[in-house]
């Protein structure tokens, strides 16, 4: 005889779910057993430091990392109002003055040339030459 | 010749582009072969199956190629797989023999190369032979081995990378299953846009390109150190010849055979292979002091090794639909999109597109080698690049690549977006990247082969242990990989606790 722990209780209106469930709970399982080793961990250190934990590298760029979040977000919906092209020459400017961190002479006509550049070549030979659908 | 009724010339074009592409990429330190893939692949929609071969394969012997650049001349690999070529590599550069390291790198790769083709050649239809009886137990089991190897090999502990693994399955299931049409695990609200759960070339080239952009600008896209230094022109030392691999031949061979089969397992990447090969070269050397100070032999293992991971990362991707590493997760991507299904059957099924890419095999390695043989001095520019002006060019790629992938979704775009901000958390907080794709490339089929399993045995779980000797070679390489983990994580303990 099969011990019944090891058999499964098998409906059809539920295979969808039979995976999914032990995925979750094995998730469980995994994380309270780290998060026990962790705790394991910072008692036998007698807690020399208290709990730090830094998500940031230190002196990270605030104003680029936001800046990029910000320019990724804004693009997509650029895309749907105002069309590939503009919507991509105005973003790549934008992101290219961010990344150089300064704003003079040479900067704008290097992002210019870039942002010109890059969207158009992108444009036609994705748009034009291989007839890929674009935003 | 045959080869020639399968091979045209635009796909050779093709391939000459894709090499030509990869290095560039791969010369660029934070670029990698994968993301040259990920970026390119929405392209070979339009393209004809042989072709968008010949192009991807050229990207990724290019790729992998490229990152010696930097790796000799400026002590940055330029790809993670050529971080053991800095060891050697640099200091020749410092003694004014760049160019002749350069050159013995890409000798190296050559042979490393054809060395994993040649393996590639002659073992993949034979296992694919033998992955055709295997049972949905045995497939299931497969998986399972590919997330417990990789999970043991990566660094950070072996319990986050299994989390990893079984969180990616996790994110996987989202959608509808096929079976019954039911749906589960559905964020509200997004029932339409994830019937089919999330795409999976938007959350690749999320976690790999946007995730990597995420974190340079978090470090401020500063020029790295190189960018700012001249490099002087090298000294006309010694020459390059090949009487240098004089007495190298048990080393290639044996760093190439090691790339080749590390790459053979699920899911392990270029760094393991080189480093694997460059510890074994140094204790083969007859002179282990001189290691590191600028010895061709440093290099030669380094650089066979990881171009014969290649061809041994395309083997259980060919045979059994398991990609061996993260680059050839997404060539997964490219047989989705022209419909051809991976698996045991795919060399017998589809006999034209096993030569196309073994022939793309062949020339994407020998272009490699003439480009950078010849006009190496010119793609050693290209580690000057600013930084500003190749990441907008990606950011963009990454986004019509996204949307364009399946016909203009602009849920595809978010998708990118979520997971490039994915990629860019998760290894801060402790979860990696490589078992997580691995486990959202396999979940699905992970699940279906599970509730095949039972099906046929009405429920009963104890199917996976009594099904013939297959099942229990494969526990058996379950279990050794877990306990190699458990046994290494001890000893790098001890190793802590000494010094």
């Amino acid at each position: 005889m099969i011990p019944a722990f090891f058999t499964m209780n098998m409906s059809f209106d539920e295979y969808h779910l039979i995976f999914p469930r032990i995925i979750i709970s094995l998730l469980i399982i995994l994380a309270v057993v780290i998060v026990i080793q962790k705790i394991i961990k910072m008692i036998r250190k007698k807690e020399k430091r208290s709990f730090s934990f830094r998500f940031f590298s230190e002196n990270y760029d605030a104003m680029k990392f936001y800046g990029t979040l910000l320019l990724l977000l804004l693009y997509p919906l650029a895309l749907g109002l105002i069309g590939f092209l503009p919507a991509s020459i105005l973003f790549m400017f934008a992101i290219t003055v961010l990344y150089a961190g300064n704003f003079n002479k040479k900067t704008i006509i290097v992002s210019i040339s870039n942002s010109l550049l890059a969207s158009i070549a992108v444009w036609y030979v994705f748009g034009r030459l291989f007839e890929i659908t674009l935003p | 010749m045959l080869a020639f009724e399968i091979i045209t010339p635009t796909t050779i074009l093709l391939c000459f582009l894709g090499v030509f592409i990869g290095i560039i990429m791969g010369a660029i330190p934070g670029m990698t072969a994968t993301m040259a893939i990920a970026i390119f692949l929405p392209l070979t929609y339009v393209l004809e199956m042989v072709d968008s071969i010949g192009l991807l394969i050229g990207l990724y012997v290019g790729g992998i190629s490229g990152g010696l650049v930097p790796a000799i001349l400026l002590n940055i690999p330029g790809t993670p797989s050529s971080l053991c070529t800095t060891f050697d590599g640099y200091p020749m550069t410092q003694k004014g023999e760049g160019e002749k390291a350069l050159k013995i790198g890409i000798t190296a790769s050559i042979i490393g190369g054809f060395f994993s083709l040649t393996i590639l050649y002659l073992f993949a239809p034979f296992l694919a032979s033998i992955a055709i009886d295997f049972s949905s137990v045995d497939k299931f089991l497969i998986i399972v081995f590919a997330l417990t190897i990789i999970a043991s090999i990566t660094k950070g502990g072996l319990l986050a990378g299994i989390f990893s693994g079984i969180l990616g399955i996790f994110i996987s299931l989202i959608g509808r299953f096929p079976d019954n049409n039911e749906m589960r695990l559905m964020p509200p609200g997004l029932e339409e846009q994830l019937v089919y759960g999330f795409s999976l070339l938007p959350v690749l080239i999320g976690l790999f390109a946007i995730g990597q952009i995420l974190q340079e600008a978090e470090d401020g896209m500063k020029p790295a150190t190189h960018q700012k230094k001249d490099l002087n022109k090298p000294k006309q030392g010694k020459k390059f010849s090949l009487k240098i691999f004089n007495g190298q031949y048990i080393n290639i061979i044996r760093s190439s055979f090691l790339g080749t089969f590390i790459g053979m397992l699920p899911g392990v990447g270029g760094s393991a292979a080189s480093i694997t090969a460059y510890s074994q070269t140094k204790s083969f050397s007859k002179h282990p002091e001189r290691m590191g100070t600028g010895e061709p032999e440093g290099i030669i293992s380094s650089e066979s090794a990881n171009n014969g991971l290649i061809g041994g990362a395309l083997i259980p991707l060919l045979t059994l639909g398991i990609p061996g590493d993260s680059t050839t997760a997404i060539l997964i991507g490219a047989f989705l999109l022209q419909g051809i299904e991976i698996g045991p059957l795919f060399i017998s099924s589809n006999p034209d597109l096993w030569s196309g890419i073994i022939i793309s095999l062949v020339i994407a390695n020998i272009v490699m080698f003439v480009l950078m043989f010849f006009s190496i001095k010119y793609f050693a520019k290209i580690v000057f690049i600013p930084k500003h002006i190749i990441f907008p060019i990606i950011i963009i790629m990454c986004v019509v690549g996204s949307y364009a992938i399946n016909n203009g979704v602009m849920f595809d775009v978010w998708t990118l977006l979520i997971f490039g901000l994915l990629g860019y958390i998760f290894p801060k907080i402790g979860i990696q990247i490589a078992p997580f794709l691995i486990g959202f490339i396999l979940g699905m089929e992970a699940e279906k082969y599970f509730i095949d399993s039972l099906k046929g045995s009405g429920g009963d779980l104890s199917v996976f242990f009594t099904q013939g000797p297959i099942a229990i070679v494969l526990w058996i390489l379950i279990i050794g990989s877990l306990a190699y983990a458990i046994v290494d994580n001890q000893k790098s303990k001890k190793n802590q606790a000494s010094t």
